[in-house]
């Protein structure tokens, strides 16, 4: 008994083909029965090309999973979405992903990288305008220190691994194979799921402990007006200028939203999140991902290399007192003259120093 | 699918009996096949950092793939199976793309058989309940110990003590076995499945034309114009039948009618469907007859040629107009009418029933009226007509013909003292000797005559419980049945679930034999007195098998018994060993390693079975058309060319004569177009040749061929020689048919010469449509005893209680008198689903089927849904009015009726609220369990066959 | 070449689910991972219409457009085909499906999910090595590469499950549309009656 696939798939053709004389024979009489039963009782034929078939109602509502319709939709196997007949939310988010998200991300992140560059080149450097005065002044603590660097670490492990997910194929699986570079990506996935959780908990103490100073004042509309000083010029900013408020509250309200909706992805079809569930957290969370590190690539070049005097800020938690009264002159105002107990008491300003003749002299 | 050993085992491996399951099990094992889930089960997956060494792949060891083929074990279609086998695991199915009941289809259950060869959750040695506990024992030690016992009750109590259960999953040798030790054993109470499934269409059927089998084939079917299946779902009970039905549909434009209070999944493909009240069958029937008759659409010429008292029928049928059909039934004149027409205008049409139909306690009447409906149209004994009665498990037409039953001997002989002397002869026993078996005492009378306990009926499998509950001075037998065989036989498909408790708690030893522990190892709250001994499958063994459509197919063994199974014929031969009997019982049959050898068993039976011609299909032949299953004509079944040049598939009976007569089989019953020779026949002459001073022979319609133009009695050596046939016989069959009729000729010349000159054996009469010997010889319809209509019982009464029926007091009346009705307003009946099949053990125990189904539930109608506050998914509460009730999940759909609900029966393993998951022995629990809807099933039961009512009761529902 | 493709005819799905266990026998299927299933629609009522519903092998297939790994191959044949060492189970390819064809076999725990599954028109996976113990622990069976075809379709009860060439198959049910079309003709002279008539609720009486 063969089995070859010649058999197996033209057997049922066969077998209609053995009834193609009766088949032929129906097909020709077809006339004339119609014309009989026409003879007797006024013609039940009217075949109506503009007829809709009911059946295209049907498949519309069970394309739609519109259960009035569709009737009851059971199946045996149990589980949440087995359900489902057709899932058209699917298409609808492999179009956002292959065609909208991955090419504006590309754009926006390139877009981002290549406008630094820019910017350095054109730019370079920024010093500080007054020069090193040598004396320190607390700007961070300890406890701050760890949580932003924290953080700062997680947060570039996820973008980095998140990266990876979203146009891994096509750089990792071409250059590396797909062996290596699948497990590569497995293994960067996996960090990123564990790492979204811990980042998440970071975030929220970062939140609070950053919040004091991040409130949005009158002056930072100046500060915004004057670009923050980058046109010349003296842009107004308390502790934190109006970029960075910007900055961390996009951080917080976005960068939120991106840890929930990562958590729902981290925990795949648990409970009642079906399909088209998971894929709008999927935009939620790549959406929000590509703008946060389109900004922290700024808020990146900024806190490291765009300008002297940044970086030791949070690197040491202490800062430069020029560094202070260019950037931040409230904040430098507020806590060398007035010195509130509140300021005191936190720590973040150190009992000013036997002022040198210099300083004296140049803050009087 | 081939698996490829990659162990360093060597591929044969000589090792103890109990130790070769390691073997199979490591092999499938190492090749990552049973652990494929665990394997994936790890976070890190692991085949991910290994490299896919394809290249480096190596070549599957192990021996060569060999193809077995046999039969699904599950319903009674039939369908073919090829096993792949190699080294002795089964390691692949592939489709029989040549098999005509099938060509290669299958539903869930058979596409899945292969999971018998993994078997994890089998019964795997021998069981004994000790203190509560299940203790391994030997096989010698249980057989000892069962045989002890059964011997201590049998000096004590006497041999109708033992109740011998057995299985439609038998097979023909296996089943013709067991009667036959039942009767050395000395008792008529030996039954199975048939009874609770198709014994009223048995009854009915055969009481009205000679053979109570189904009358054409599934692949008849593609004839039929017009298919009506009343009481049946087909698509979920006889998947495969629809790819037959769905050909008459749509090549033929058959047209399909489904009456079925349920809109079931083959409702879903008709062109209409008509719900009606459950139990309502014969004025639905009576009420389409109406019309028919009205309208002159009856085959007059057909009546009048081949059916008696027809006129009978006119008058029962006057009495059932349109409004009053309306009021019983529920259905609407239109709907019947439409019925009626597309029956009358589309011939030939075929009737095919199920358990909707017989499952009654008047069962026998809804048969007979479905025949009679057929008689009426002129649609017998045509192709595409006929009564296509699918039968239920793979083998349970072969146990009904090889006789697992109280009330006959194999091949429907019956119990009469003739009877017993021509199985002597068969069995070449001293008929004394038989008769000395038996219990010597008489506890029923006929007429004034006292009746031996040898020539009574037996206790059916529906009543078995009652034969151990019941006072036993109430029981026409000596004492109380006192121990139990429940042989390939699940209890949860039998009604009154708590009283069946009380009854295995009362027993003094159960002995289950099966492949699974099923319900009964957990049901009752014993501490001791049950032994389970693991029976091998259909696919650890060989036979012969008896579909449906009554072709005899031979399944070839697929692997050894696994575990510590044995085959049930195995068993059986040391069990008589134990009881003392195995000389008698197997004087003509070879045993070998204690094994009988099946094909003498075929034999013996070849030799014995002429009332339903079960004697031409050898195992030569069988086998030869099992080698050939690709030449035999997809819807005729007949062999054009090839080694089997003329048969007809399977050797439909009767297949009459010995084997060398060649007879082809006799594909659709009753057909006159062809010769006998050439599988045609007439009706039966069963009833004499007059009643009341009529002729009841065939008037003017006879056989093509057949020398004899006119109706004929059955044939006798006397009748012979008074047609001057007598010289035809040989000299040794002359001796051998001198003074014997059809029947009882072991030479099978008389049947060989009638047929030779064109005349059918068993004669030539007319069908009656009258049972003169029943208790309702026109049927007529009865409320059921369980009734919603209350009002309509006195117009439709049920049956007077009995005093002993079937050596059992039997009520009807006295339960039909109390109106239940108010407080239990639903109508709760029962039926299947394609996983699972029969009590369910089985199929529960199969992960691939296990997973489809996994909770009991029972289907609501939104409004009842809504009356008791239930949602979709809910737990409920069903009781029964006789103290049963069942916890299950609410399925709330608009597939039943209002006032209609419907449970599936192949659960078990929880009783009334309570898992009993940890009864089961160790690792043999089935995956799925569920409460078994027959906990809340009622009293009632058939005036003929002692049927069980599983498709009309009584229920209240209430959320839990 | 061939262009394989699935059909359920659903005028002939009895819902029978032999195509599911099939499969499950064919492959060493886990429990709890279904590679194809059957999806009935307006359950229990005229209309009740049931499909059988794998991977569909679609021609330009979601599930290989947005993989992060881009592990799915089409082989010469339509099959599409993935690749389970490089899968690292991050689910986007069942989001995209519109048939919910890949499965999970840890579905609902933290992170991973494990490694994919799914239908394979039984043509396994990969590897080079028709049916080698690699291939077959972890895709199943290949039997395109033994000449036949899917089993689930092999073993359909009533034929509704149809697999294999598409323009095979797209002859063998324009068959039997016409002969459906024919025999509604010949009962009631319209061609949309019958088959669709059903789906009309409730069903008009003649």
């Amino acid at each position: 008994m063969s089995t070859g696939i010649f058999r197996t798939a033209l057997f049922p053709a066969i077998l209609a083909c053995r009834y193609w004389l009766p088949a032929l024979m129906l097909g020709l009489l077809l006339p004339f029965a119609a014309a009989l039963a026409a003879a007797g009782d006024e013609p039940r034929v009217a075949p109506d090309p503009t007829a809709v078939s009911p059946g295209v109602e049907l498949w519309d509502a069970v394309r739609e999973r519109q259960p009035f319709d569709a009737g009851q939709v059971r199946t045996q196997p149990p589980g949440g979405e087995r359900g489902v007949l057709i899932n058209v939310g699917g298409e609808a988010w492999r179009q956002f992903r292959m065609q909208e998200l991955i090419p504006v991300a590309a754009r926006v992140l390139g877009g981002v990288a290549i406008a630094i560059l820019l910017f350095r080149l054109l730019r370079g450097k920024i010093p500080i305008r007054a020069g090193r005065s040598g004396e320190k002044i607390r700007r961070f603590s300890g406890f701050q220190r760890l949580v932003h660097w924290t953080v700062a670490v997680l947060f570039v492990l996820l973008a980095l691994s998140g990266l990876v997910m979203l146009f891994g194929r096509y750089f990792i699986i071409p250059w590396l194979g797909s062996e290596f570079g699948g497990a590569l990506t497995y293994w960067l996935k996996r960090i990123h799921d564990f790492s979204g959780p811990v980042f998440g908990v970071a975030l929220l103490v970062m939140i609070i402990t950053f919040m004091k100073g991040n409130f949005p004042a009158l002056y930072d509309l100046k500060w915004v007006f004057k670009a923050g000083g980058m046109l010349g010029g003296h842009a107004p900013a308390g502790r934190y200028n109006a970029g960075e408020k910007g900055w961390y509250w996009l951080a917080a309200g976005v960068g939120m939203v991106v840890v929930v909706s990562g958590l729902v992805l981290d925990f795949p079809n648990l409970g009642g999140f079906d399909r088209d569930a998971m894929a709008w957290y999927h935009r939620l969370h790549s959406i929000g991902a590509v703008a946060i590190m389109a900004v922290s690539m700024g808020h990146i070049y900024m806190g490291t290399v765009a300008m002297e005097g940044a970086f030791e800020c949070m690197a040491t938690g202490y800062c430069d007192s020029n560094w202070a009264r260019e950037h931040h002159d409230r904040w430098y105002a507020a806590i060398t003259d007035e010195k509130s107990p509140s300021d005191t008491a936190t720590g973040l300003v150190e009992p000013a120093p036997e002022p040198s003749a210099a300083t004296r002299q140049q803050a009087g | 699918m081939k698996l490829t050993r990659i162990s360093e085992q060597p591929a044969c491996q000589s090792v103890p009996t109990g130790t070769r399951t390691l073997n199979r099990r490591e092999f499938l094992r190492q090749s990552g096949l049973v652990a494929g889930g665990a394997a994936l089960a790890t976070g890190l997956g692991a085949g991910m950092m290994r490299k896919s060494r394809a290249a480096e792949a190596e070549a599957p060891k192990g021996g060569e793939i060999r193809q077995v083929k046999t039969i699904c074990t599950h319903c009674s279609v039939g369908c073919g199976i090829l096993a792949e086998v190699q080294d002795g695991v089964w390691v692949g199915q592939e489709p029989a793309f040549d098999h005509p009941f099938n060509r290669g289809g299958h539903c869930a259950k058979g596409a899945a058989v292969r999971e018998h060869g993994h078997g994890e959750r089998r019964l795997k040695y021998p069981t004994k309940l000790v203190d509560g506990k299940w203790t391994r024992i030997s096989w010698d030690q249980a057989l000892n110990e069962i045989g002890d016992k059964l011997l201590d009750i049998r000096a004590s109590a006497g041999p109708d003590s033992v109740y011998w259960l057995g299985s439609a999953k038998f097979n023909n040798e296996q089943a013709y076995l067991f009667r036959k030790m039942a009767a050395m054993w000395g008792t008529n109470n030996v039954d199975h499945q048939a009874r609770i499934c198709h014994s009223t269409t048995v009854a009915g059927v055969a009481n009205t034309w000679g053979y109570g089998a189904m009358t054409n084939s599934y692949n008849d079917m593609h004839n039929a114009r017009a298919i009506l299946i009343m009481g049946g779902n087909p698509a979920e009970a006889h998947p495969v039948s629809l790819q037959h039905i769905m050909k008459a549909k749509e090549e033929g434009g058959a047209r399909l009618i489904v009456i079925d209070p349920r809109f079931t999944r083959t409702a879903a493909h008709a062109d209409q469907h008509i719900a009606l009240r459950p139990g309502t069958d014969v004025p639905l029937v009576w009420g389409m007859l109406w019309h028919i008759f009205r309208n002159g659409w009856e085959d007059k010429e057909f009546i009048r040629q081949r059916v008696y008292a027809m006129d009978e029928i006119r008058a029962e049928v006057a009495r059932w107009t349109p409004d009053v059909v309306e009021d019983v039934t529920g259905v609407p004149e239109a709907e019947v009418l439409r019925a009626a027409r597309t029956m009358a205008q589309n011939r030939p049409g075929t009737f095919v029933w199920c358990m909707g139909g017989t499952q009654h306690s008047i069962g026998n009447n809804n048969t007979r009226a479905y025949c009679i409906f057929q008689l009426a149209l002129g649609n017998m004994g045509v192709a595409g007509g006929g009564t296509n009665i699918f039968r239920g498990h793979d083998n349970v037409q072969g146990a009904t013909d090889l006789g697992v039953l109280a009330d006959t001997l194999p091949g429907y002989y019956g119990l009469a003292e003739g009877s017993w002397k021509h199985w002597a002869k068969v069995w070449d026993l001293d008929f004394e000797w038989i008769k000395g078996r038996f219990d010597s005492g008489s506890y029923e009378k006929s007429g004034d005559q006292e009746t031996p306990v040898m020539n009574t009926n037996g206790i059916p499998v529906s009543r078995w419980i009652d034969g151990v509950l019941e006072e036993p001075a109430n029981i026409a037998q000596k004492q109380a049945i006192k121990a139990m065989f429940l042989w390939g036989h699940a209890p949860n498909s039998q009604t009154r679930g708590p009283e069946m408790k009380q009854a295995m708690e009362k027993l003094e030893m159960m002995v289950v034999v099966d492949p699974y522990p099923t319900f009964s190892s957990v049901l009752p709250d014993r501490k001791d007195g049950i032994y389970l001994l693991p029976a091998a499958t259909q696919f650890e063994t060989y036979g012969s098998v008896t579909a449906s459509n009554r072709s005899l197919q031979w399944r070839d063994k697929v692997i050894e018994p696994m575990f510590e199974s044995r085959p049930d014929h195995v068993i059986m031969y040391q069990l008589a060993k134990k009881l003392g009997f195995e000389q008698e019982m197997f004087k003509h049959i070879k045993v070998e390693n204690e094994e009988p050898l099946i094909e003498d068993l075929t034999r013996e039976f070849n030799r014995g079975m002429w009332t339903v011609g079960y004697t031409g299909q050898s195992p030569e032949r069988l086998k030869q058309h099992q080698q050939n299953w690709g030449t035999f004509d997809f819807t005729s079944l007949k062999a054009d060319g090839g080694p089997c040049d003329g048969d007809f598939y399977g050797l439909p009976w009767p297949c009459w004569g010995t084997a060398d007569m060649k007879h082809p089989g006799s594909p659709n019953l009753y057909d006159t177009s062809k010769p006998v020779a050439e599988g045609g026949l007439p009706f039966r002459a069963r009833y004499g040749v007059e009643h009341n001073g009529t002729n009841i022979l065939a008037e003017g319609s006879s056989n093509v061929g057949a020398e004899l133009t006119d109706g004929y009695p059955e044939f006798t050596a006397d009748m012979l020689k008074q047609l001057g046939w007598w010289d035809d016989l040989t000299a040794e069959e002359k001796q051998a048919a001198e003074g014997k009729n059809w029947k009882t000729d072991v030479s099978g010349g008389i049947q060989r010469v009638a047929i030779r000159h064109g005349c059918a054996p068993y004669g030539n009469a007319k069908a009656r449509a009258i049972v003169w010997t029943f208790p309702d010889p026109v049927p007529i319809h009865r409320e059921p005893l369980y009734t919603s209509r209350h009002d309509l019982v006195a117009r439709y009464p049920t049956y007077e209680d009995r005093k002993s029926f079937w050596r059992l007091p039997t009520r009807h009346q006295s339960i039909q008198a109390k109106d239940y009705s108010g407080e239990f307003p639903i109508i709760l009946t029962s039926g299947r689903l394609v996983e699972y099949e029969g009590g369910g053990d089985e199929s529960r125990s199969n992960p691939w089927l296990a997973e489809l189904q996994p909770d009991m539930f029972v289907e609501l109608n939104p409004r009842d849904a809504n009356n008791a506050g239930v949602e979709d998914g809910n737990m409920v509460w069903i009781e029964g009015p006789e103290g049963g009730r069942i916890k299950v999940k609410a399925l709330v759909t608009r597939r039943v009726a209002p006032g209609v609900a419907f449970t599936p029966f192949h659960f078990a393993g929880v009783f009334e609220g309570q898992d009993l998951r940890a009864k089961y022995p160790q690792g043999s629990d089935p995956y799925v369990l569920g409460e078994a809807c027959n906990t809340v099933f009622t009293y009632g039961y058939d005036s003929v066959t002692q049927m069980q009512e599983t498709k009309c009761t009584l229920c209240r529902i209430a959320k839990a | 070449m061939a262009r394989m493709k699935f059909y359920c005819d659903a005028e002939r799905c009895i819902e029978c689910n032999a195509c599911v266990t099939a499969c499950k026998n064919e492959n060493e299927v886990p429990m709890g991972v279904n590679r194809r299933r059957v999806v009935t629609i307006r359950d229990g009522e005229p209309g009740e219409r049931s499909l059988s519903v794998a991977c569909m092998h679609c021609s330009d297939a979601p599930c290989q457009a947005v993989c992060p790994v881009d592990c799915f191959i089409t082989t010469p044949d339509g099959v599409v085909l993935h690749n389970k060492d490089t899968c690292i189970g991050c689910g986007y390819c069942f989001y995209a499906c519109p048939f919910g064809a890949p499965q999970f076999p840890l579905d609902g725990q933290f992170s991973t999910r494990g490694k994919m599954d799914k239908c394979t028109f039984c043509n396994g996976g990969p590897e080079t090595a028709d049916n080698s113990p690699d291939e077959i622990r972890k895709y199943g069976r290949n039997r395109l590469a033994e000449g036949k075809l899917p089993l689930c379709a092999e073993m359909c009860s009533t034929k509704a499950l149809l697999a294999g060439d598409a323009g095979v198959i797209a002859d063998i049910y324009r068959k039997r549309v016409v002969n459906r079309g024919a025999n509604a003709y010949l009962a009631s002279g319209s061609l949309q009656k019958g088959a669709f008539e059903a789906l009309q609720t409730p069903p008009q009486p003649e």
